[in-house]
């Protein structure tokens, strides 16, 4: 089962992709982290995020570029959060891996596809402003494109939440143990 | 008519292309006014939007106009009015104008589609 959560920026599309995780019962639960603590700012959103998941039993993998070397438990449930960060690292961090972002994203999706019983992968959504940018930006906003529109592609389900609201773009897999708008 | 919106890089021309692959397209930014309106369907309609802004013409009876000599055109455009007020005057009047333009487009389709990571969902089907 994998399902691919979207939306805006505090849309509550993690909390929607934690009960997703709950949603696929007991079992080992995998956090794969993306966004590399570089300032304050992103510490404390990593901070939020982990009181956020904590009690939920999920061990932590924290993994800013190359997803592909990831193994997870045979069987387990994977949350990764979130693609716009894994992509960002891949396409400028030093050691990232720049023009073959999009293709080492995606290989390493299906690893982990292959490993889990369930994948749960965030996105985001930042491409509906009328800003017309250049260079890196533009190149940038097209490849986390190309990797939501393969990753919808891939995906059993695919749910863009809206202010807390799951709006289903594809609704279909095996169904969870219990709805997740019943948790 | 028929809209197919949705934001930047989400795939629309490809899904565009496969539905209707007998469909003449072409592309906002490089047609005049007398081609959109004979036009069988038009990609980058925000494009075509901005180009006419950009050259000074007037754009307020443009919907209207479309509405009268081209009715059953489809029209693909990049949903453009998610972000934050532009800086700059002209791209706030842009994006206002879009805006405005594509609710008075959409009322009169019968079918809106909007294309999110590649998977277009029918939000008007009348």
């Amino acid at each position: 089962m994998m399902i691919l959560v979207t939306g805006g920026s505090g849309s509550g599309k993690s909390a929607f992709a934690e009960d997703c995780v709950l949603a696929c019962g007991e079992g080992r639960r995998i956090y794969i982290a993306t966004m590399y603590p570089y300032d304050e700012e992103s510490r404390k959103r990593v901070r939020r995020h982990r009181e956020m998941r904590a009690g939920k039993g999920f061990e932590t993998i924290e993994c800013y570029t190359d997803l592909p070397a990831v193994k997870v438990p045979a069987g387990s449930t994977v949350l990764l959060e979130c693609m716009s960060n894994l992509a960002a690292n891949e396409m400028f961090r030093p050691e990232g891996a720049h023009e073959n972002a999009e293709s080492e994203i995606l290989k390493g999706i299906a690893l982990l596809r292959e490993q889990a019983a369930n994948l749960v992968v965030v996105t985001n959504e930042i491409f509906s402003e009328c800003c017309i940018y250049q260079g890196e930006t533009e190149a940038y906003r097209s490849c986390l494109g190309k990797v939501n529109q393969a990753l919808a592609e891939m995906a059993d389900q695919a749910v863009e939440v809206v202010y807390g609201i799951p709006v289903y773009l594809k609704k279909g897999g095996a169904v969870h143990e219990k709805p997740v708008e019943q948790l | 008519m028929e809209m197919i919106i949705g934001g930047a890089f989400q795939g629309k021309e490809a899904w565009v292309k496969k539905r209707y692959p007998e469909i003449c397209w072409r592309n906002g930014s490089e047609i005049s006014r007398e081609e959109l309106f004979q036009a069988e369907g038009v990609l980058g309609f925000h494009e075509f939007i901005r180009s006419e802004m950009k050259a000074g013409r007037e754009t307020e009876g443009l919907a209207g106009e479309l509405i009268r000599k081209n009715p059953g055109i489809l029209l693909v455009s990049d949903e453009i009015g998610y972000g934050v007020v532009p800086v700059d005057a002209f791209d706030r009047a842009y994006r206002e104008r879009v805006g405005r333009i594509c609710t008075e487009l959409a009322s009169f389709s019968k079918k809106v589609v909007r294309v999110v990571c590649g998977i277009g969902t029918v939000i008007k089907d009348a």
